[in-house]
């Protein structure tokens, strides 16, 4: 138990120092793992070759450069004015509406892209200054963007879910059914959050002109191919007609497709999304072989199974068990990096979880909800970094402020998730 | 006087990311072409899984370099707002000092596993493609990411300096 926490401590002090969180779980799994084998560093290399040489040539893995790729050309497509435009044409009228609208369209953009990061990198360029030209609250237009962005990774395709997935051993494509419904719920949630914030002050997000019927239907028109990208992906991984593998290999191919045909693609943006797609990769790659190396190690100390002990020796409530490690995940993740986060604890966490008799699957759900809530926490949200970059006129202070009643709606979908668990696993539980 | 550097800088960068980018367009065009095969014709793609193995590899590891040269790593950065601007460098330095030591040391470390493989020639099961080269690859990519952080370290010291 000792040498996990020590090992744990050690990382994050490392970490700290700005080496590369990567580097900093692979020197601490290095180090510690030939420290349990009574410094035989023989033993050592040879697990360090194994899970280099191994993660580099996995075949289930290659589904994340795809699903990537895909998103990276759907982007570059240029779909999120559309998907903007329709659902503004149907809530554009209410008070928020822009606000509301920003957040469908950035649940549609999370059906074919698996980032959150891009999903609010593209609707800060669309969505944001609509808001602005609408008279919107500085306030409320960069903290919807920056809460609506985190729908990207709940609703499928995911990146997050799909390394959880390949380092828990948990079925891709259930993960992938799973995040549907909580992830319409988060939608739900944040346009509740717009309805409580325009309330209080409304003037932040007057109201637009109503659309008639047919300007919806015009709409809804240029979104089509959107929705049949997502079904054909979502359909055939669900009815097993494809691997999540080949379904985010045939996504991406369906999204390049698309964007030559609205004409967006010349060779040079061709290479720069498959350029930014592969340094993507590379780069959670050296995440996921460092954080294996890491697991390594705390799998062979005696940190699991003591913790597992722990647990059922004090008989406290799985719940409770749940709620704390969500609780950790909150705090962690308002510092540190969601993915590094993730993946440096599951080694200690999941085991306990399996132990108590929950589904990894709805584990999973819980983990991407509590990712979210760590993309937009104060102070190193990704999302809002990415929103200050792109709008530097709007202040930190002001993002912050803003994004408070989202990260305040999703800590209420994680209490929703982990009370009721057949919210993400009623779906995967239909597939055959 | 960085230019002849910055010469080399440049082409190792291209030579990597085109790489990088044909291998991710060609996995794709592998994956639809299997899938399509299979349904149309019903005949999937001979040894398509193997080769999809080994193009995730070369991906990765033709990424690796890229990612260490634009400095994309994920990392913490607060320590920055609690030093000043000289410190700030030399931890920057140290940080990029050790993470090139640890990139060479395990630059060596796959060098010898795929020394080994390489003597065995292990080959995939289907079309019998030798791992030997790729490991050898992954040695050398993960070397050169080495040197990088090692660059980046003097290229420090060199600003520094300057001032």
């Amino acid at each position: 138990m000792i040498e996990g926490l020590v090992g744990l401590a050690a990382m994050m002090v490392i970490a700290f120092l700005r080496v590369p969180i990567a580097y900093a779980m692979g020197i601490v799994g290095i180090v510690g793992y030939a420290y349990m084998r009574d410094w035989n560093w023989l033993v050592a290399s040879a697990m360090v070759q194994t899970k280099i040489y191994e993660t580099g040539r996995n075949y289930t893995l290659s589904v994340v450069p795809l699903f990537i790729l895909m998103g990276s050309f759907v982007t570059r497509a240029g779909m999120s004015e559309e998907l903007f435009r329709a659902a503004y044409t149907f809530i554009g009228h209410l008070r928020g509406g822009l606000a509301m609208a920003t957040v469908w369209a950035s649940a549609g953009f999370g059906g074919i892209c698996g980032s959150s990061i891009a999903t609010t990198a593209t609707m800060a360029k669309v969505a944001y200054p609509s808001m602005k030209r609408f008279g919107y609250a500085d306030q409320l237009a960069a903290g919807t963007v920056a809460g609506a962005g985190t729908l990207g990774i709940m609703i499928p395709p995911s990146t997050i879910m799909v390394i959880y997935g390949v380092f828990t051993e948990t079925n891709i494509g259930k993960l992938f059914m799973a995040g549907i419904l909580p992830g319409i719920l988060g939608a739900i949630l944040l346009c509740l959050a717009i309805v409580c914030t325009t309330w209080r002050h409304p003037t932040w997000g007057p109201r637009g002109p109503r659309s008639s019927w047919a300007e919806r239907g015009r709409a809804l028109k240029d979104v089509w191919a959107v929705a049949v990208l997502f079904l054909f992906v979502m359909g055939g991984i669900y009815g097993g007609l494809f691997t999540a593998t080949e379904g985010a290999g045939m996504g991406a191919m369906g999204a390049l497709a698309f964007a030559v045909s609205r004409r967006a693609l010349t060779w040079r943006t061709l290479y720069d999304a498959l350029l930014e797609s592969a340094r993507t990769t590379a780069m959670l790659f050296v995440i996921l072989i460092g954080a294996l190396i890491f697991a390594e190690f705390v799998n062979i100390t005696t940190m699991p199974k003591d913790l597992t002990t722990f647990v059922s020796r004090f008989a406290v409530h799985p719940i409770m068990v749940v709620a704390a490690i969500c609780a950790i995940y909150v705090v962690l993740g308002t510092a540190m990096e969601e993915l590094s986060m993730v993946l440096l604890t599951m080694p200690v966490f999941f085991p306990v979880i399996v132990h108590l008799g929950f589904d990894p699957i709805w584990f999973g759900i819980i983990i991407v909800c509590v990712v979210e809530i760590g993309l937009i926490s104060p102070p190193v949200g990704m999302n809002m970094f990415v929103l200050k970059t792109l709008l530097p006129e709007v202040s930190t202070g002001t993002v912050f402020r803003g994004v408070m009643p989202f990260m305040w709606a999703d800590v209420i979908r994680l209490a929703i998730l982990v009370a009721f668990p057949i919210i993400s696993l009623w779906l995967p539980r239909m597939m055959r | 006087m960085s230019a002849p550097a910055a010469g080399w800088e440049r082409r190792v960068e291209v030579v990597l990311g085109v790489a990088a980018s044909l291998i991710l367009l060609a996995m794709m065009l592998l994956t639809f072409v299997d899938v399509v095969a299979r349904y149309v014709v019903n005949r999937p793609v001979r040894g398509a899984f193997e080769v999809t193995e080994l193009m995730l590899l070369v991906l990765i590891f033709a990424g690796l370099p890229l990612v260490s040269f634009t400095d994309e790593h994920a990392l913490m950065d607060f320590i920055d707002r609690l030093l000043g601007r000289r410190a700030q460098r030399w931890l920057e330095g140290a940080v990029q000092v050790l993470c090139g030591a640890l990139m060479l040391l395990l630059a060596w470390i796959v060098w010898l596993k795929a020394d080994r493989i390489w003597a065995y020639r292990d080959a995939t099961d289907v079309l019998r493609i030798v791992y030997g080269p790729f490991v050898y690859f992954m040695a050398v990519t993960i070397g050169l990411a080495g040197v990088i952080h090692l660059y980046k370290a003097v290229e420090l010291t060199r600003a520094g300096a300057r001032r």
